[in-house]
Parts: structure tokens; sequence; C-alpha cells
């Protein structure tokens, strides 16, 4: 005989579960596979509390093998399958292992004895002792292979386990209602484990609209997408019938069709093995592949920290790029600024001290006093280029220091524009001596030759104005009187011209200061101007110079980053090629399972 | 009026003054200061398709529910003189719409209803069933929503979709809204109970089991305050069923007794062509639709054994839908507190508006001075604490404790044990007599500080009584 084909699936299926170290989905497909090496057909009847599963299930195999009643509910799964003589075993949990696949032991009973242990009070709580309850009776359909599963209500735990082993679902819901949210849910839970499912729909004794609960519950699983053949039966007169021995009973229950159907899924396990594994195993390969999909896109650890940094980096970079251009901006701005408030400031000293000269040579004479003056100046203009300086060195640090608080972002090493160079530069700086001390103009003298001369000069008027008035009293020209004219004209003469001798050496001197200290003026701004330029240069070196650093060091860093990333991104692409191997493997295997069976398809057959 | 409820009253006018410059809250304080003054409403709340409609119209005695034509409105059904109908709308003034009674069912003229979105309806109708209460078969949306179903009523009958679905587990759910907090408003009424044992004839005696049951479980009990097996169906059927109906189950139910059971087999059986009497198919459909194949077997069952006439028949209906035990239920539970519920729930609501929108802390300290200063908050408290086991009492008290602090009926008879028809001195005698008795507990130093506690409470209780009963 040869190995079926779903057999090969399956195994690849385990394989590569192990392989990718996921017994979790390797342990039901391996239960599978020891479930399908029986041959057997397990039908799995689900379904919420009270809606008949348990009748159900009597009916089908026309004895009291559940526990039914209002008042009770069934603990655990009862397997029904085929023996030639009844029997039946309970298979208990060892009380303290708990009840959940701990070492169980397996206890032989009467068939009669299930019902009543598979029966508890609806509100029992911890009657999880029992795990399961295995009965085998003489049925026909029994003999054919097929194994009847009844179970607790469907939000009882181990349900789905059970449905994870089931070849068919028989989904039980009373015809009393539709099908609500809550089964809606059920359907499709199962329906991802098991594929072939049936909705039956009990109690239609009792339920006069039936048809129309069976026809919106076709509606709403066609809705959802499942295909499902809907069954409507009656429990109840099924197993009224075998007493009335009634065939119009036995139509109208609905088990024909059912009973039918189940003999189809007995007589075609092969179809129903195929389909029920490639359930399975497509739901343990999206299982692999999802993980798979999404580690895929997960990046290498280190490379995301690596990228941020980079990119911190760049943004770092561009910053630091805005504020030293701003930083230079603001130094030249500074400077000029710098430049302008020096020169008025030196302006305005040396004019004050010329105005004080103005004054000085209002009164004094120049010919003796030029000595002092020239002392005078010579300080005050030290003085006043002094305090220049200091201001200028206070605007310095002050700038300086401006340009230092802008950079303490940047952590920059500092030593940049401290002030020792620039002591350096301004000790050189002598302005005073550059200009020289006041020189002493030439002054006209007044000497007592040119002062008799004068006198003279002035004393001829006098003598002739005198000795002419006086000849018409008949006295000489030559006369006492003209001779004391004479000599007072002379005086007048000469201390006019000493007078105005003195204004003329008071001018000289005042253009002679006004020389000086313009002179000065033009010296001092000029080694002012060249230090405020050699001040500027070495800050702007200073600037550029920590830049550079700074740009380095995040080059730096940037090229560290993007080495970690490169690594990393060439990481990320071995395993992105690794990982699509392993999906490209399970898409192999996948399309095998799809090659397995079609989807299958609801009838949609209604009983006459 | 009682004196928590005028308490409560005052508290209400004083919000108001507070929060007369915001429409909105002083629109909501308006409404729950009508609703204090107004009847207990209680909300039927269940599953679609459990029944909440039937089961509104069994209660109120008469097929009012659903209203023909009102589609998924949340529907209010008070006692009135004479049938009217008024609808509220979200965005304009409530409106007046004609209605009159039709072939035993409400009618309403629709045609006049323009605008916006009815938000409910309320119908009034001359029925004693429906005194002291107002029923309110929720919106499907609303009832989806359990707080906005705790805003619209004071007290919740939770139906179930059917008699075994009772589930303390979906029953939890409810413990989300505010007026189920502790179970104290809600009644549990298991649903389509006709359906049990697959439509036996013992089907609503089995139901009955499982409401008592449900009743001994104590998880169940700081859930709802009852759990009653209740067949809104065959409730309706035994207030609404007339003659001609009684008549023609009457010749059913003398139709030979094999024939008839193969035909009462199933529901397609009893209306197939082949049915032995000579009657038109739409009756038995209508008979079958009315009762339910479990309500045929019980009412040819009856029959037969001799309730023949109208009366009996019916009132043999009523006795074993559980819709007496409901009403029951309903009384003690909830009405007989209507004014503690009504206060609870105009409490919660100026409770809620503190915490979104606090304006005076006044008034919530005045709120908290109300809510501490009840007595009947205290019992109610204490009752579900007894319940839950956070206070123990030795055994033999307890159920005495759960009785005076009036978990069993709030009447001085219901809470002393004695019959209602009582001697109003022996009652005095019996009630001074408790109150000695549980001094003498609550002095007792060998209880804990919580059960001595309790036993003040009780000792509260009892004097309570003794005061009331100086008063009448």
């Amino acid at each position: 005989m040869t190995v079926p084909r779903w057999l090969d699936v399956l195994d690849a299926t385990i394989g590569v579960c192990s392989t990718h170290r996921r017994p979790d989905l390797a342990a039901p497909l391996e239960r599978k596979r020891a479930a399908l090496a029986e041959r057997t057909v397990r039908v799995v009847v689900v379904g919420q509390q009270n809606q008949g599963k348990s009748q159900l299930v009597n009916a089908l195999v026309e004895a009291k093998v559940c526990g039914v009643g209002d008042h009770v509910t069934t603990p655990a799964p009862v397997v029904i399958g085929h023996a030639s003589t009844p029997t039946a075993a309970l298979v208990q949990a060892e009380p303290d292992r708990g009840p959940r696949r701990g070492p169980s032991r397996r206890r032989r009973v009467g068939v009669e004895d299930v019902a009543n242990r598979t029966s508890v009070g609806l509100n029992a709580v911890g009657a999880g002792e029992l795990v399961q309850a295995e009965v085998g009776i003489p049925r026909p359909l029994l003999a054919e292979g097929l194994v009847l599963v009844d179970t607790p209500a469907a939000d009882h735990a181990r349900v789905l386990d059970v449905v994870a082993e089931a070849d068919a679902v028989l989904l039980v819901s009373a015809a009393t209602h539709e099908l609500s949210t809550a089964e809606l849910e059920i359907v499709e839970r199962v329906h991802r484990l098991c594929p072939t499912i049936a909705l039956v729909l009990t109690k239609i004794d009792i339920a006069p609209r039936w048809r129309r609960v069976a026809d919106r519950n076709r509606a709403r699983l066609a809705a959802a997408g499942i295909a499902a053949d809907v069954f409507p039966v009656s429990a109840t007169l099924r197993l009224t019938a075998p007493g009335a021995r009634d065939q119009a009973l036995a139509t109208e229950s609905g088990f024909g069709d059912l009973t039918a159907y189940l003999w189809e899924l007995a007589a075609r396990p092969e179809a129903l093995v195929a389909r029920s594994v490639r359930a399975m195993a497509t739901a343990a390969l999206d299982q692999l592949a999802d993980p798979l999909r999404r580690s895929a896109v997960v990046p290498v650890a280190g490379t995301a920290d690596a990228i941020a940094r980079w990119h911190a980096a760049q943004q770092r970079l561009e910053l630091l790029r805005r504020d030293a251009v701003s930083w230079q901006t603001t130094l030249t701005d500074d400077i000029t600024d710098l430049m302008a408030d020096i020169e008025f400031d030196l302006r305005d000293r040396t004019r004050r001290i010329l105005r004080e000269v103005d004054r000085y040579f209002d009164g004094a004479d120049p010919q003796q006093d030029w000595p002092d003056f020239a002392d005078w100046l010579d300080s005050k203009l030290s003085e006043a280029a002094g305090t220049n300086l200091d201001w200028l060195m206070d605007r310095f640090d002050w700038i300086g220091g401006r340009i230092r608080r802008d950079r303490l972002a940047y952590e920059a090493p500092a030593a940049l524009t401290d002030g020792e160079g620039l002591r350096a530069i301004a000790d050189r700086f002598a302005p005073v001596e550059a200009t020289g001390y006041p020189e002493r103009p030439t002054m006209e003298r007044f000497t007592p030759s040119q002062k008799l001369f004068v006198g003279l000069r002035g004393s001829y008027g006098g003598i002739l104005m005198f000795g002419l008035a006086t000849s018409l009293a008949g006295w000489p020209l030559i006369n006492a009187v003209s001779l004391g004219a004479g000599a007072l004209f002379a005086a007048k003469t000469v201390h006019d011209e000493s007078g105005a001798r003195l204004r003329r050496r008071q001018a000289t001197a005042k253009a002679a200061a006004q020389r000086h200290v313009d002179d000065f003026f033009l010296s001092v701004s000029k080694e002012t101007k060249d230090l405020v330029r050699r001040w500027h240069r070495s800050a702007r070196d200073q600037i550029e110079h920590t830049a550079t650093h700074l740009r380095d060091g995040i080059v730096a860093d940037a090229a560290s980053a993007k080495q970690v990333v490169d690594e990393g991104a060439a990481e990320q692409q071995q395993r992105t090629a690794r990982i699509s191997a392993q999906l490209e493997q399970l898409a192999r295997i996948q399309s095998a399972v799809a090659a397995l069976a079609p989807s299958p398809a609801a009838r949609h057959r209604l009983p006459a | 009026m009682s004196e928590l409820l005028s308490r409560v009253g005052a508290l209400l006018a004083r919000a108001t003054e507070v929060y007369r410059h915001d429409p909105r809250a002083a629109g909501w304080l308006g409404r729950h200061t009508a609703a204090l003054a107004g009847p207990l409403r209680i909300a039927v709340v269940g599953p679609p398709g459990a029944g909440a409609s039937t089961l509104i119209s069994a209660l109120v005695g008469e097929a009012v529910a659903p209203l023909p034509d009102c589609p998924m409105w949340t529907t209010w059904y008070v006692a009135g003189s004479t049938p009217s109908a008024t609808a509220h709308l979200a965005d304009s003034p409530p409106r007046r719409l004609p209605a009159e009674r039709r072939v035993g069912r409400p009618w309403l003229d629709l045609s006049g209803l323009t605008g916006g979105p009815v938000e409910k309806l309320t119908l009034e109708w001359p029925v004693r069933g429906l005194r002291g209460m107002a029923l309110i078969d929720l919106a499907p949306d609303v009832a989806a929503d359990p707080r906005r179903a705790a805003a619209e009523a004071d007290a919740v009958i939770h139906l179930t979709a059917g008699p075994t679905a009772a589930d303390p587990r979906t029953l939890r759910a409810l413990g989300d809204s505010p007026i189920a907090a502790t179970g104290l408003s809600t009644v549990v009424a298991l649903g389509r109970a006709d359906e049990a044992g697959g439509g036996r004839i013992d089907a609503l005696t089995v139901a009955k089991q499982l409401a008592r049951q449900h009743r001994r479980d104590p998880r169940m009990w700081t859930l709802c305050q009852d759990v009653v097996a209740v067949s809104g169906l065959l409730g309706l059927a035994g207030r609404t069923l007339s003659e001609d109906e009684v008549a023609a189950l009457g010749a059913i139910a003398l139709a030979p007794r094999a024939e008839l059971d193969v035909h009462l087999l199933s529901a397609d059986r009893f209306t197939a062509a082949d049915f032995p009497l000579q009657q038109p198919v739409r009756l038995r459909r209508l008979l079958l639709d009315r009762l339910g194949l479990f309500g045929l077997r019980l009412c040819t069952t009856l029959i037969r054994q001799g309730f023949t006439s109208h009366a009996a028949l019916c009132a043999q209906l009523v006795a074993r839908s559980g819709l007496v035990e409901l009403r029951d239920a309903i009384t003690r539970s909830l009405t007989d507190r209507a004014d503690v519920l009504r206060a609870r729930t105009a409490l919660h609501a100026l409770h809620a508006l503190l915490r979104n929108e606090p304006a005076d802390p006044g008034l919530a300290a005045e709120l908290d001075r109300v809510v501490a200063g009840a007595h009947e908050f205290t019992e109610l408290r204490l009752l579900a604490a007894l319940h839950t086991g956070q206070v123990e009492l030795p055994d033999e008290i307890t159920e005495e404790a759960h009785r005076l602090l009036g978990g069993a009926g709030s009447t001085t008879a219901e809470r002393l044990g004695l019959p209602d028809d009582t001697d109003p001195a022996e009652l005095r005698a019996v009630a001074a007599g408790q109150l000695r008795r549980w001094q003498w507990f609550a002095a007792d130093d060998e209880w804990t500080n919580s059960s001595r506690r309790a036993a003040d409470v009780v000792v509260r209780s009892c004097s309570t009584l003794l005061a009331a009963d100086v008063r009448w």
C-alpha cells in the first residue's frame, strides 16, 4: 500500500515545526497523526450549554449513553466508538496532579454508569477530575469507523483541544433561537481547526418557526464565510420513534439526513483526513510564518540605535554650521560697533582736551607757560589713550565672553579668546610715544631794540602833533609838552604792539596744540583700529578653530554610527535571506497542503 | 414620601439652584427630580429574542408590548386613566400621539410624528398591573450598554435567554452598571421556562427547580435579589386567552388521547393537515403562537384534569407560568423598597454630576452626609456584606439579621417574621424583644468588632420599627 499523500505533508509540517523549535505546534499535529493512524472518523459535537448536545448523541446511537437534563451539564468529553459488546471506561486524573494532561488512570465501568458520571449539577465546581469517558457499543454506523465525541459546553477549556483532533464537527444550536454572536464566534474558532462543519438545529419539535430560524442561520453562516450544511433535527421525536415504530416520525425527526451525512463522512475518511490535515497544517504553518514575517522587519539589534546616533550627528552638524556662521556674524557686528564706539570715544576725549587748551591759552602766554602746558597736554592725552584702551579691553572681554557663552552648548575646549594674547598686544601699544612730546612752536619775541624802535616810531607822531599845536603859541616845535606827549605815545604804541604779539603767540600755540592732538588722534585711532583688527582676526580664527574641532568630533561620531548601520544592513540582508528561505520552505509545504483537498462546500440540502 | 426621599429631594433642589446656569446639568437634575416623584422605573433587560416584550405584556396583563410600528424605540409603559402616548424627541418638545385600544392591543397614530429621532415613547395604559411602577422596554442599543440602561431605570429585571442560561459569569457583566453594582436593584428572571426539558410536561417544574438552585447559589447573592423562573408566553396567554380560544382548546383536549398525543409531538404535527379535528390550520397556528407546544400540552392536560372553565384554566396558566412569583419578587425586592431605590438612583446621578462638573464643595459634603446618614443604605450595605461574607454573624442568627434588615421584605411584619395580619400590640412586643436581644449581641465582648457593628445596625433597624409603630 502506498503511503498516502497527506501523511507526507503532515510529517513535513511536523518536521518544520520541530526545526523551528515549536513543540507546542508539533504536539497536536503528532496527536492528530496518531489519531489518523487509527483509521477512524472523529465527529465532535460542539455547542453551548443546554442546546441538546448529549441528547443528540444519545439519539444518534439510540442509547442513553450521555447524561441529559436541564439540571446537568457534561463535565468532560465522552468518546463513543464501536465495540462488539458494550464496554465503558472512565479516564480520571490522579487527584494530586491536576486534571489536565497529567498521568491518568482508566477504570472500567458499566455503560449505564457513564450517563450518571457525565452529568453534574450546573453550578458544580471542581468536577474536573474526570478527564474523559470512553464508551464502546455495537452500532453499524460506529462499526464503519465513526467515533462520536460529546463535549462540555463550548466555553469549557478543553473543548478546543478536542476539536483539534476532530475530522468533522457538528455544531449544535437549538431551533428556538437564531445563532447568537457567541455561537458564531465558536463556529469561527472551530472552523480554523476543523473545516468540516455541519450545523445541527435541535429541538425543532417545540420550535414552530424552526424553518425561518434555519434560513436565517444559513444566511448568517454564509455571511461569515463558513460553508456548513444545516440539519434541523428533533432528538425527542427520534427517541420516541423506535417505540412507536413510526416511519413518518423518524423522517420528521430529521435524523435520516443527519445519519446519511455521517455515513457519508464515515465512507470517505481519506477526503476528511486530507481536509482536516489541510486545516491543521495550514494553521500550524501560519503560526510558524507569522513570527518569521514579523522578525524579518525587526532591525538588527543596535542598528536602530546607530541610525538614531547618525541622524543625531547629522542634525548636530547642521546646527553647528548654522551656529558657527552666527558666531562670526555676531563677532563682525560687534567689532563694527566697537570700532565706531572706540573712535567716537577717542574723538570725544581729544575734543574735550582741545577745548581746555583753548581756554588755557586765552589767558596764558605760551612764551612762558609752554613747558608746563606741554607736560599737562602729554599727561592728558596719555590718560585719554589709556582709558580708551581699557574700555577697548573691557569690550573685548565682553564680546569674547558672549561668544564663549554661545559655544558652551558645544562643550568646546576653553582657552580661546582669553586676555593673555591681547594684553601682550596692548602692552606693545604706545600711542603717545608714537606721537611724541608736544613740540614747542616757533613764536616771535618782542626784543628791547624792537620795543625801542616801535616806541620811537610812536613818539614821533606825538611830538609832531603837540609841537605844531604849541608852535601856534610861539613855542618851539620841540618843547616840554611835545616831548611829554611823544613819550606817552611811545609807551602806548609799545604796549599795543606787545598785546598784539601775545595774541599772535597764543594763536600759534593753539594751532600747535591742535596739530599735536590731531596727530595724536590719528596715530592712536590707527593703533586702536589695528589692535581691534588683530583681535578680530584672532577671535575669528579661534572661532573657526573651535567649529572645526567640534565638526571633526561630530563627523567622527557620525562615521562610526554609519559603520554600525552599514554592518547592520549587511547582517539584516543576511537574515532577510535566511528568513525568506525559511518562508519559502513553509510556502512549499503550504502549497503541498493546499493541494491535498479542495475547500469543502456545503450542499445546502433541505430535508423533505 | 419617606424622610429619606424628602432629604434627597431637598438636596436635588439645592443642586438645581447651584447648577441653574448650566442648562445641561439643570436638565439632568430636572429629569431626576421628576423621576423622584414618579413611579419606580424598572427596565426589563435581556438578550435579543429572550422575550422582554412578552414578559412586559404578561406583567401588564395585556398584549401591549411590543408597540406596533414602533421600531426599536425605548418604550415606557406606565399606568394612566386613558390610553395615551407621548413621543420624546431628541431635539424638539415631547409630542402627544393619538392612541387607543383596538382589539385589546394599543394602537398609535404615528403619521404626525416628524422631526428628529425618537428617544423614548411613553405609553399610558389604563391597567392595574402597572400601578406604582413604570416598565421599560429598552431599545436594543441601549440595552446593550449597561451604563445607559442604568441611567434610564431605578431597577432591573434581568431576563435570561433560557431557563439554564443564568450563568453567574454572564450575570456578572451586569455588575458594571452602577445601579446593579451590588445586585440590590436586580431581579433575575429565567426566561422561556416552558422550553426546559425539551418542552416536556414537567418543564415549568424543572425550571422552578433550576431557579431554586440558582437562588441557593452563594455566587448569585451579590448579583441579584431573587431568581425566578418565568414563562412570559404562558403568563401572557393566561392573562389574555379569549373564551373562544379556551373553547377551541377544550375541543382539542377532548379528542382521543392516543391520537392527540401523536399530534402534540411536534409543532409541525400540530399544524399538519391530517389533524383529527375539524379546526382550520389558521386557528391551530394562532393557538401554537399563543401557547407554544408546551402550552398546548399543558392546556390539554389541565382541561382533562378538570380545569375546563376559562377562569380556571387561565388561573392555572398564570400560576404555573411563574408570573406570580415574579410579581412577588418585584414587590418584595423592588417596589416595597421603591423609595430607597429611587433615592439611590438620584444620589448616583448627583454623584456623577458632581464628579464630572464639580461646582460647590458644600454640595458634595451634603451628598456625603445624606448617603452616610440614611439608615436604609446602611441596611442595604450590611445585607450585601452579609451575603458576600464580608461580615460574619453566628450562623443561627444570620437569617434573623437578614430578615430584620429587610432582606425578606420591608414591612414591619415581614421584618419580624410574623404574618401580615398580626396584631400591632404583638408586633410592638416582638420588636421590643428583638431590640433588647440585639442590644445584648451588640455588647457581646466575644464578638468581633465588625460583627458588633453589624449588630448595632440591626438594633437601629429594630428601634426604627418601634418608632414607626408609634407613629402609626
